[in-house]
């Protein structure tokens, strides 16, 4: 097992690599929270779009708009102001504003609709007429809300318009030359699947991302420490030495990836998925479905890398090739998006494409045959040893082993 | 025990070990002298089995190079040109990582660890992390890796160069030592004053051939100079 002489070295020496330990902890932790609040805010939003409470000062003043803001679902919260208004006045006092200022400030509103009493009065004699929407523009749950209020107190006013119009014997058409329907088919729950979409993606990128530090050090790291020349003065065949570089670098790839998955159904776990219908259940079962589907991936992913390391010369040349193999993982994502056709038998020997599908029907809550799991698995181990030979076919050059 | 004969390395259009034959036998320092760039390097690579030669044969102990690599390497140890150094591991680390690579059993390894860090003096360095080690600390490291398998023949490149006084001179009593217990030590350099007080083999190389072999003695008598720069200067100046 003399591989394993240099797998310890290389994992002894990983360890000391802050470099290859923080991309092992990092990454995993950078999914499950972006998916955590990603859901929580789809949540919130789909929760406070439905109800929205209107505080409202003056509510007596304008019968017509609070009947036709509750016939549209809004909850009207009339608002009795603790300052006394000037005597017989149209308008409120400065004090009675301050109020209202003080307390959306305060955060006891986060908006209030104020109406003038003179309001009915002049929509009566088709007088102009402003309401006061006061908010505080950088408080962004909010601001959904007010937005809505705004779009129906002009919507009346549209329709205060062409009853006018009408009275006076003008077609309301004149003034509406173009309307905007808006007609949003995303349902919550689309929204949601969409959003589970990113967890195969980043249990993909996991298996590039985690061994990566590792199979460059061992490599192109071994090259511009010119600690390879000596390594190959000892008595070890070259397959065994890429063998034991490209273990190194699985392990940490294999690692990196478990800690992805499960982070990331711990982090679903968390969000009250059920509130927007989604029945999401994964349970043991399913995980071990989906590291078998994955792990295929960590042993693939290193092998390039391997691949690609002893090619470079330097950190930084590996580096830059690297940032080319990182695309991989991300095309079959894209493929997925713009791809409508059903999945294909061929699809099953694209490594990355197949383990994409497979790992979507997982997350989806259907279970995919058991013929495309083995297809996927044996050709990524396939792919896997052909860059292991091509690396150690490399590591026998004399322009690789001196240079 | 080294056989060299007639071996070719070609780059290219470059012939850089030009039919060189030689030998260097046990329990002698044998030095390979040359100026920079005149195959020395090259051709100690084909003897520790990283280069393919052209042409020609290269024998360790008996043991065809170009035929048996991985077997030639069983009996050599080798300090490379470049020290190679990892900074995150120690020089205990890096001394037991070369013995598991020769297959050493644990307490054999251990064992003969201690033994080259009490011989080479580097209790202090033996467990510090070689991130910052001095070119002598270094080179100490890379001579005792390269023993621990306590192998028959020894192959230095250029083993005391950039190295201070007080180093070049414990390298050189470790060499007599090893020269006393019957190994073959073959070891290149181009400074003149090296191999004259260390060798009792010398090989002239230039541009890839080997123009003379012999002992100091020898070489002054076939030269008529008595000093080993004067010597090589007649010696490459005849060729062209």
């Amino acid at each position: 097992m003399m591989w394993l002489v240099i797998t310890g070295k290389e994992l002894k020496d990983a360890f000391r690599d802050r470099r290859a330990l923080a991309a092992l902890l990092l990454f995993p932790l950078m999914g499950p929270a972006l998916i955590y609040f990603m859901f929580n805010m789809i949540i919130d939003i789909a929760e406070e779009a439905g109800a929205i409470t209107l505080p409202v000062v003056g509510a007596e003043y304008a019968g017509d708009l609070v009947d036709y803001l509750e016939q549209n679902g809004i909850t009207l919260e009339p608002v009795a102001l603790a300052t006394a208004g000037d005597a017989g006045s149209d308008f409120y006092s400065a004090e009675q504003l301050a109020e209202i200022r003080r307390d959306i400030r305060s955060r006891r509103h986060d908006f209030v609709l104020v109406i003038p009493p003179r309001f009915d009065s002049l929509v009566s004699r088709s007088r102009p007429v402003n309401v006061e929407l006061h908010i505080e523009s950088t408080r962004a749950t909010a601001s959904p809300k007010y937005g809505r209020i705004q779009e129906l107190v002009q919507a009346w006013g549209r329709e205060s318009a062409a009853l006018r119009l009408v009275a006076r014997g003008v077609s309301p058409d004149i003034i509406a030359p173009v309307n905007v329907v808006r007609i949003d088919v995303a349902s919550q729950q689309s929204r949601v699947q969409s959003i589970l979409g990113v967890v195969p993606f980043f249990v993909i990128m996991a298996a590039f991302v985690c061994g990566m530090g590792v199979a460059v050090d061992a490599t192109a790291g071994e090259r511009e420490r010119k600690s390879l020349e000596p390594l190959l003065v000892n008595p070890v065949p070259r397959y065994i030495i890429v063998i034991g570089k490209w273990m190194s670098a699985v392990l940490f790839s294999a690692a990196g990836l478990t800690l992805v998955m499960l982070l990331n159904f711990f982090s679903l776990s968390q969000v009250p998925l059920e509130e927007v219908g989604i029945v999401f259940n994964i349970g043991s079962l399913e995980i071990i479905g989906i590291l078998v589907t994955t792990l295929p991936l960590a042993l693939l992913a290193p092998s390039i890398q391997i691949f690609v390391g002893i090619f470079a010369k330097s950190f930084k040349d590996a580096q830059a090739y690297l940032s080319f193999i990182m695309m991989l993982p991300m095309a079959p994502f894209f493929y997925n998006m713009f791809n409508t056709q059903d999945r294909e038998f061929w699809m099953n020997f694209v490594p990355m494409l197949a383990q994409h599908m497979l790992l979507t029907d997982v997350v989806r809550g259907d279970t995919p045959a058991i013929a495309d799991f083995m297809i996927a698995g044996v050709s990524a181990l396939a792919y896997s040893l052909i860059f292991v030979y091509g690396a150690s076919q490399l590591m026998k050059r004399e322009r690789i082993i001196f240079s | 025990m080294i056989e060299v004969h007639d071996l070719t390395k070609r780059f290219r259009d470059l012939v850089a070990v030009d039919a060189a034959s030689f030998s260097a036998r046990n329990g002698a320092i044998t030095g390979l002298l040359g100026h920079n760039g005149a195959g020395k390097s090259t051709t100690l690579r084909i003897l520790y089995g990283l280069l393919k030669a052209d042409s020609g044969s290269a024998r360790i102990d008996r043991i065809d190079v170009m035929a048996a690599p991985l077997k030639a390497q069983e009996v050599i140890g080798v300090m490379t040109d470049a020290h190679g150094l990892n900074p995150r591991l120690t020089a205990r680390e890096h001394i037991e990582y070369f013995a598991r690579l020769r297959r050493m059993d644990r307490a054999r390894m251990k064992r003969r660890t201690d033994e080259l860090i009490d011989l080479l003096d580097m209790q202090d360095i033996a467990d510090r992390r070689a991130e910052g080690f001095s070119q002598g600390e270094k080179m100490k490291v890379c001579l005792s890796r390269s023993l621990v398998h306590d192998p028959q023949n020894l192959i230095m490149d250029e083993p005391t160069n950039g190295l201070d006084v007080m180093t070049t001179r414990s390298v050189r009593s470790i060499l007599q030592a090893l020269k006393a217990q019957n190994k073959c030590i073959l070891l290149s350099s181009h400074i003149m004053q090296e191999i004259s007080a260390l060798c009792d083999e010398i090989i002239v190389i230039a541009e890839g051939r080997v123009l003379m072999q012999g002992s100091l003695a020898d070489l002054a008598k076939r030269t008529g100079e008595n000093d080993l720069e004067e010597a090589f200067m007649k010696i490459t100046r005849s060729m062209t």
